[in-house]
């Protein structure tokens, strides 16, 4: 396979798993916005997707959902926005659009033309925004299904699992983060709610986390449940095992010392996770932890460049 | 017998041949058609029509304009309504291209070898030195299996007296075969059954016989040979096209910089080292493909490129230095090459040519311009052209001015009454010009040409210009079999 297409179907999945992931992540705080209105501020979501913005725009703006929610989802201005995010990763299918399967293509387009104009956009400005973050997510969803359904598992079935695998420990890694300082800003009998809630939610994960842990919310689990939980698809456990399984395929298509390279970061950085001691009871070492998890994956990504994608 | 409101109201026009009526009566290779859509409420019709556009739209069948930052999605607009070819007629117009291939390719070997046409005076050689499409690179080079035109997308043009002329013969990079394809796929969902009811001859094996050709050119003598399929990139007009030749036949689409020459032989970088490449059909002008050679500032193309084509290590369609036979000065002298290399009458008819460079057809020219087409002889897509009917004498002015400085540059030919056909705008039927373009493929095998190609619409009123880039539309085109009228 061409480098050039490896790197752009790469960041394909990277986009639409960040857009998948960060809809989520807004859908929740809306929520949670409608629950506590008087005190709610959208400050952490707009450091993260509100692009370059100064302290006195985000000041103006945190407390204002509907500006927010325009800016974070569907400003063309903001290069971080989840309409941007859509629009590279389709600007990327077009550009591979014979590595791709028609369906696949067909789902990324009309999830780009729904996002620019129409009914969604018009629901999350005028109507109910829950609903339009719904539709949306819904054709995220929609793109997985044709991934999953009509791709054949060649190269770019692997570099598309790799790319959605990799953003997808970013992700945890970031959200779990930014989260956990709300988290241990509260006074610790007040820690089980409702912060770990949303800190779940925000990750799709209510629904194991309830069964798992019989509704009881409290930090070790809840870290517990993030970094180590292997059913849970977004802990960080799951994502490097399954983001090590998909590289060990592409073993065949690898020039052997590409292979090894990548296999030792990978392989190093599961094991660090698999063994770390951080707790919720230190934060100071578990922000370091995830900042040094953070760096780890980037050094991944970096390394995955050089020696498959052509970048030098 | 027409009692559909939406055929009534059709009014033919005087002097133009019309492919569908005739003196208020249908065409024969018409009449299924319009039995089967003459029921039809109107609104049907206006149904269609949506779908088609919303089947464009959801396909991706798009070409992308860049404005102000943002991709601007637009569709190549499409009208329902099919022109439709009786089988006799195309099978005049196979051979007329096939003759004419064979006679330009002959050609194009000749000028770039032995140059026989010239010794014997029959075409000047200045007008060939002059060309700025002619590569001395060329000279002596040779190509696989003598093969120069690989594709050819010929514009044919249906005068008043009911004959096919050429207009132009395309050998360089013609463009728009992948909306041949999609045109007769979205035409099969428009009107369900009536493709093969009308016994329709299929285009889908365009893919199959171009793929075919390509390997056909590999020298390696291995069993699964590298083919690739070059394009500029996404932003060019053209992408999807790109993309969509290169899905249809499972072949590579790169870019320039996906490909890098090492020793006079082409490889393409892949996640597991490099590639050797065996045949490029590239959608990059001449001019672009090697900025050792060429332009020096393209990024478009691949340093090294055309020595390794020149030594024979790697197949390129079409082949470089193709501009020359499609110069539209030259042109005037196909039907001499057609008699001087193959010893045959030429089967199509040609627009008649007048050189600027000849200073008595100039004069002619000008006194007559409001009668003519002047066209620039290496222009295409229909800029640089001005129609004398509708110019003003300020635009004539400009290129009478134009015409003294550079004559070499310009030819002019009387106007050529384009055929018209009814097309669905607006919801009622109305004449508009149009054009037909089949696509050849010349391989080592033979020359192949899909039955149908690519009919173009001038959308506009009265326009005589069916190019995309000014407004031109695109009609599916449908070639009757041998039993049918």
């Amino acid at each position: 396979m061409l480098s050039r297409v490896a790197d752009t179907i790469y960041w394909l999945a990277r986009y639409m798993d960040r857009t998948q992931a960060m809809l989520q992540v807004i859908r929740t705080h809306y929520q949670a916005s409608q629950d506590s209105p008087s005190e709610f501020s959208w400050r952490s979501l707009l450091y993260s997707y509100g692009g370059s913005l100064t302290l006195e725009e985000v000041g103006a703006m945190e407390r204002d959902t509907p500006r927010v929610l325009e800016r974070i989802i569907l400003d063309k201005d903001n290069p971080t926005s989840a309409y941007n995010s859509v629009l590279q990763a389709r600007e990327n299918a077009r550009a591979v659009q014979d590595h791709i399967t028609q369906e696949v293509w067909h789902c990324l387009n009309s999830f780009y033309h729904a996002i620019r104009e129409g009914e969604i956009p018009e629901q999350i400005r005028f109507g109910d925004p829950l609903s339009g973050i719904d539709a949306l997510m819904r054709h995220g969803l929609v793109f997985i299904g044709a991934v999953q359904n009509t791709m054949p598992r060649d190269e770019s079935y692997g570099y598309l699992n790799l790319g959605k695998l990799l953003e997808r420990a970013l992700q945890t890694t970031d959200t779990l983060r930014v989260q956990w300082l709300n988290v241990a800003a509260q006074p610790l009998p007040e820690r089980e709610v409702p912060q770990l809630r949303y800190l779940v939610h925000s990750m799709s994960g209510q629904e194991l986390y309830l069964k798992t842990y019989r509704g009881n919310f409290n930090p070790d689990s809840v870290l517990q449940f993030v970094l180590h939980n292997a059913y849970f698809t977004h802990s960080l456990h799951s994502c490097l095992n399954r983001l090590s399984w998909y590289f060990e395929r592409l073993k065949s298509d690898s020039l052997p010392e590409s292979h090894q390279k990548l296999e030792f970061l990978i392989g190093r950085l599961a094991n660090q996770v698999k063994y770390t001691d951080a707790s919720a009871r230190n934060p100071q070492q578990l922000n370091e932890f995830l900042l040094d998890t953070r760096k780890e994956l980037l050094n991944i990504a970096v390394a995955l460049g050089k020696n498959y994608l052509g970048k030098s | 017998m027409i009692e559909n409101s939406l055929l009534t109201a059709y009014q033919e026009q005087p002097n133009i041949w019309d492919e569908m009526f005739h003196q208020n009566s249908i065409r024969p290779e018409y009449r299924n058609f319009v039995s089967a859509i003459e029921n039809l409420p109107n609104t049907e019709l206006a149904r269609k029509d949506e779908l088609a556009r919303k089947l464009f739209m959801s396909q991706g069948v798009t070409f992308t304009v860049y404005s102000s930052g943002e991709g601007i999605e637009k569709i190549f607009p499409f009208d329902i309504i099919p022109r439709i070819i009786q089988h006799a007629e195309w099978l005049h117009i196979e051979a007329g291209i096939k003759q004419r291939l064979k006679a330009l390719n002959l050609f194009l070997k000749d000028i770039y070898h032995e140059q026989f046409i010239l010794k014997d005076g029959l075409i000047p050689a200045a007008l060939i030195y002059s060309c700025p499409q002619f590569l001395r690179e060329m000279m002596n080079v040779n190509v696989p299996h003598d093969i120069y035109t690989h594709i050819a997308g010929v514009d044919l043009i249906r005068n008043s007296d009911g004959e096919f002329y050429v207009l132009e013969d395309n050998l360089r990079t013609p463009s728009g075969v992948s909306y041949m394809l999609e045109n007769r796929s979205i035409t099969s969902r428009l009107y369900p059954d009536l493709l093969p009811k009308n016994q329709v001859q299929p285009v889908r094996k365009y893919p199959e016989l171009l793929f075919r050709n390509l390997m056909d050119l590999a020298d390696r003598h291995i069993s699964a040979p590298t083919v690739v399929l070059l394009s500029p990139g996404i932003y060019n007009s053209a992408y999807y096209e790109h993309a969509t030749l290169a899905r249809l036949m499972g072949i590579e689409l790169v870019q320039g910089s996906d490909l890098v020459v090492n020793n006079h032989y082409v490889f393409m970088k892949t996640t597991k080292g490099l590639k050797q490449v065996d045949v490029i059909y590239r959608r990059v002008d001449d001019e672009f493909l090697d900025p050792l050679v060429f332009r020096p500032d393209s990024a478009l193309g691949v340093p090294g490129m055309y020595a390794a084509y020149r030594k024979g290590n790697v197949a390129i369609v079409n082949a470089m230095g193709n501009g020359v036979a499609d110069d539209k000065a030259v042109y005037c002298y196909v039907p001499e090459m057609i008699r001087y290399y193959l010893n045959e009458e030429p089967i199509l008819k040609t627009v008649p040519t007048y050189q600027m460079s000849d200073p008595d057809l100039r004069k002619m020219a000008f006194e007559r311009m409001d009668k003519m087409v002047i066209k620039k002889t290496n222009e295409s897509g229909g800029y640089g052209m001005l129609i004398g009917s509708s110019a003003t004498e300020q635009q004539m002015q400009e290129f009478r001015e134009a015409i003294t400085q550079d004559p070499r540059s310009f030819i002019a030919q009387p106007i050529i009454s384009l055929s018209s056909t009814p097309c669905y705008l607006n919801g009622v039927l109305q004449p508009r010009r149009v054009d037909l373009r089949p696509y050849a493929l010349y391989g080592p095998r033979g020359i192949d040409i899909v039955p149908g190609g690519l009919t173009r619409v001038a959308l506009q009123e009265g326009s005589l210009v069916v190019n995309s880039s000014q407004g031109g539309g695109s009609k599916d085109t449908w070639v009757l079999g041998p039993d049918t009228h």
